[in-house]
């Protein structure tokens, strides 16, 4: 995870200073209620949508959620409110091979 | 997402776009700050998305670019909801039309009803109210109000007594009274004429019934004048009702005092006139504004309740005429004094008498002018009549 000096600081001051890690680390804050909504913040854009399935793309990787009857609530540059009925919430990593 | 209302405001559009990359578009316009809200997809290249009025020449411009098609579906919120209105318009002025016609017309005058009064006495009244201005078809608050129409009435017909108005929905109800009812003839009962009071008698006009009394006597209250026993002495006697006059020189004294100085108020014929309408304990002035600048004055105040069908409103209309008014001083001389004492003297005891005696011969016993008075005693004599009937009884014929 760590490849770059800077990445290793950023590392060990969430570790050792008590921060979230999101801010610290530009990952996505996903917040799910049961299986009808979730909210991922922090994404770097919309990669495909359909009504069973939403892609999107992270700073690194990417996260797939597979479900049914999809809409899209609200979607701002770096946030997203999807609802629907949510199945699969799935971390595409970019060198293990995801499918695009 | 913003709040749903606020976004009503301002009015939100449904786009339909197709074509391919649409989530390319959708990343684009996310990042021009255009706010997008229930994206749904329908089949393979097309979606439906929600944005603001505002944002519709924006997003024409950036899909223009991204080789995608646009079009707009549905128009909601208040812009729309404005637009529509004003189209249809005629239908509002209608609404609006028709509660203020249901409002003037709950505020005309659709009757007036007399009860009490004989046809002669009733025209009279339709005149007079005419002359007021309450007809049929005026306005309610054209007019004075039910105490102002009564009391009006009361004063320039002669013949009421006494006259009720009220006001029942768009109907004024005038219960009247008049002064000289039709009178039953009533069968008399055997009856006597006494003296009401001490009298010399004048002058004796019987038509049924004994004399027991002659013209110059003295008599005194509660003596026989006419009996109602006829018949010979020693035969049987009949009863009847005495009737007649007994007409008599009476005496009475009376004491005035005039004072000889006596400020009046009189209206000089300045006014100003003030309308407000009222709301519970609000006035609104709507008419006649500033102050009137008078010294002495008195304002007069006539408040017209306001009807919607049946319903009496919270709301009143009121007229205020406020006007001038001036001290005049009247002096009189010592002999005028005199003399408008006399007068008063007259008019005190035509009070106390009949309606049909007259006075005779009056003299000044007393006169003293003290203090700024007139003091007058003085003695009057009147002829009137003092028969009144007392009904026999058995007792007294036994």
């Amino acid at each position: 995870m760590a490849k770059t000096w800077v990445g290793r600081v950023r590392s060990w001051m969430a570790k050792n200073m008590d921060l979230p890690q999101d801010v610290m680390m530009d990952l996505p804050r996903i917040t799910m209620i049961g299986q009808i909504h979730i909210y991922i913040e922090n994404h770097r854009g919309l990669l495909s949508f359909s009504d069973k399935e939403l892609r999107l793309l992270l700073k690194q990787g990417q996260l797939l959620i597979k479900g049914k009857s999809f809409v899209i609530k609200t979607i701002l540059p770096e946030e997203i409110l999807l609802e629907g009925k949510i199945d699969q919430v799935i971390y595409i990593n970019e060198n293990s091979g995801g499918t695009k | 997402m913003k709040n749903q209302w606020i976004i009503f405001l301002y009015g939100r559009v449904t786009v339909k776009i197709s074509g391919r990359g649409i989530e390319r578009l959708l990343n684009v316009l996310t990042r021009n700050g255009i706010d997008i809200w229930n994206v749904k997809r329908h089949g393979a290249d097309t979606i439906t998305l929600k944005i603001k009025l505002a944002d519709v020449m924006k997003i024409r411009h950036l899909a223009r670019k991204s080789g995608c098609r646009i079009s707009f579906l549905e128009r909601s919120g208040a812009p729309f909801l404005l637009k529509r209105m004003v189209k249809n318009s005629g239908f509002l002025i209608g609404a609006a039309m028709f509660i203020v016609i249901v409002f003037l017309l709950s505020n005309v005058i659709w009757g007036i009803e007399i009860k009490g009064a004989k046809p002669a006495t009733e025209y009279q009244i339709r005149q007079e109210l005419d002359k007021m201005g309450v007809k049929i078809g005026k306005f309610q608050f054209s007019v004075d109000n039910a105490e102002g129409i009564q009391r009006k009435l009361s004063n320039n017909v002669n013949q009421l007594t006494w006259v009720g108005v009220e006001l029942k929905g768009t109907t004024y109800h005038l219960q009247v009274v008049e002064k000289n009812e039709p009178k039953q003839p009533k069968k008399l009962k055997p009856r006597n004429l006494v003296a009401k009071k001490k009298a010399v008698i004048v002058r004796m006009d019987i038509d049924d019934g004994q004399k027991k009394v002659d013209v110059h006597d003295y008599v005194e209250p509660g003596q026989l004048l006419v009996s109602g026993e006829i018949g010979q002495e020693g035969e049987e006697t009949k009863l009847v009702a005495a009737k007649g006059e007994v007409w008599g020189e009476t005496w009475y004294k009376s004491h005035v005092e005039l004072p000889i100085k006596t400020t009046f108020h009189s209206y000089n014929g300045k006014e100003k006139r003030k309308y407000y309408i009222l709301i519970g304990g609000l006035k609104i002035p709507v008419w006649g504004f500033g102050k009137h600048g008078f010294k002495e004055y008195k304002t007069e105040k006539n408040v017209h309740k306001l009807h919607f069908l049946k319903w009496e409103l919270p709301l009143s209309y009121m007229d205020k005429t406020i006007r001038e008014q001036e001290a005049l001083i009247r002096t009189y001389t010592n002999k005028e004094a005199e003399k408008k004492a006399l007068e008063l003297a007259k008019k005190n005891i035509k009070k106390l008498v009949a309606e049909d005696a007259i006075i005779k011969d009056e003299k000044i016993l007393h006169k003293v002018i003290k203090n700024g008075k007139v003091i007058l005693d003085i003695h009057f004599k009147m002829i009137e009549n003092i028969a009144v009937g007392k009904p026999i009884t058995k007792e007294i014929h036994e």
